[in-house]
């Protein structure tokens, strides 16, 4: 088989949860439509016909259950992913994600290892209404005891889950339903990248600057990574060299690459799908002014869901989410440019 | 020699949904792919059926991503050698 072939994310999640499996026997997945739809967002399609059903278990609907049956399958040797369908639905099963898989490692002093995956469906902006268009990143984030890892595309899709699967915490795995590369939803052609055959991991921890620039720094994630991607070449035009930082991962956070970045742009735009109080964008901006308040030549500018349930109504909903003018208007602030307002 | 890439003509029920689309390429124009490699999907309703490669060689597509297609339909072809 041929390593050039371009890959959706979808099939990325897939390919490394099946690759694992095979390595793994202790390796399984349960959650709701995971085994005979394939997920509703396929990210475990054809792992049914491959490994049967007690390794690919569909589940009832009752999150407070079967991620509760995940944290006692994990601290009893297994290595569960469990997927949560989607990120909006946590409330009903809260308390197996911060309560147990969160704190049991620390509360057994060590004695007992959580290796277990929640992965779960993020993002907005399909008309899907609030209660399915969150992205909560901060909400899990916030947390004592996760880690919180959240893909742009299909090469670091698939290496982070591997990560993920042979960690021996608990990992919250966040994919972004308009990344997926469905063929019922619009992703960006960038989400979709060359996939190495072979099993690699990508470590947590460590953002990518996946576009180089001088002027300003845009510190983004997800979804948001292709939507500064479409700002920084818009900006190009205007004769503004933008640096794009995708984190790919919320916690363990890399603190130093935004810093470096800073250091020599001295200019900060954050990115977050997420709401704003309270979230990424406000720690990023710490972050980089507890380690010096001098690297920043101009006040930042955060963008993110203003602080509304994400609407219903196509427009509204377009309006509330950051895109690539409202980003290349504040990138054009930071710079006491004109036309910041757009 | 050029094999065609078709899709079979009871690859789905055409009398339930008349067309489907095709989905994802998951070579470029012009890749050499292996015979057997899943080179595109179609999606018929929400259900997606992979494609596979009927030959080794490049690839030509010859109905773009988001093309509608039928059951029988030629999406593109394998020239061989």
């Amino acid at each position: 088989m041929s390593s050039n072939r371009i890959m959706t994310v979808s099939r990325a999640i897939s390919e490394a949860i099946a690759q694992e499996m095979r390595a793994d026997p202790r390796v399984f997945v349960m959650g709701e439509d995971i085994a005979k739809y394939g997920g509703i967002f396929g990210s475990t399609a054809g792992l049914l016909a491959e490994f049967g059903e007690e390794r690919v278990r569909d589940t009832p609907i009752s999150e407070t259950g079967f991620i509760g049956a995940g944290v006692g399958a994990a601290m009893s040797g297994m290595r569960p992913i469990v997927e949560l369908m989607f990120v909006d639905f946590f409330g009903v099963c809260m308390d197996s994600i911060y309560n147990l898989a969160a704190k049991n490692i620390y509360f057994s002093g060590g004695h007992y290892k959580v290796p277990m995956v929640i992965m779960t469906a993020t993002g907005g902006g399909y008309s899907d209404a609030g209660q399915h268009s969150q992205t909560l990143h901060a909400t899990f984030a916030h947390l004592p005891g996760l880690k919180v890892v959240a893909p742009s595309n299909a090469y670091d899709a698939k290496g982070l889950m591997i990560s993920a699967i042979r960690d021996d915490s608990p990992v919250v795995f966040m994919f972004h339903k308009g990344l997926q590369g469905l063929a019922w939803m619009a992703s960006p052609e960038a989400a979709a990248t060359e996939l190495p055959e072979e099993a690699y991991t990508v470590p947590f921890g460590e953002a990518k600057v996946v576009r180089p620039g001088k002027d300003v720094t845009i510190v983004t994630l997800s979804m948001m990574v292709h939507r500064a991607l479409e700002a920084a070449k818009a900006l190009e035009k205007e004769g503004i060299d933008a640096e794009v930082i995708d984190l790919r991962t919320l916690v363990p956070l890399d603190r130093k690459t935004v810093i470096q970045s800073v250091a020599k742009t001295g200019r900060l735009v954050v990115v977050d799908e997420d709401y704003k109080s309270f979230g990424l964008t406000a720690e990023i901006l710490a972050s980089v002014v507890e380690e010096d308040p001098a690297y920043l030549k101009a006040a930042p500018r955060r963008l993110a869901v203003p602080d509304v349930p994400i609407p219903y109504s196509r427009p509204m909903e377009q309006f509330v989410l950051p895109d690539a003018e409202t980003i290349a208007a504040a990138v054009r602030g930071t710079l006491g440019k004109a036309r910041e307002a757009a | 020699m050029a094999t065609e890439i078709t899709l079979a003509p009871d690859l789905w029920d055409a009398t339930v949904n008349p067309e489907g689309i095709v989905a994802n390429w998951f070579f470029q124009e012009g890749a050499s792919v292996g015979k057997g490699a899943t080179v595109a999907e179609i999606m018929v309703e929400k259900t997606t059926i992979d494609i596979v490669a009927p030959a080794a060689g490049r690839l030509h597509i010859s109905v773009a991503k988001d093309g509608v297609v039928k059951p029988g339909a030629v999406i593109g072809t394998i020239e061989e050698g």
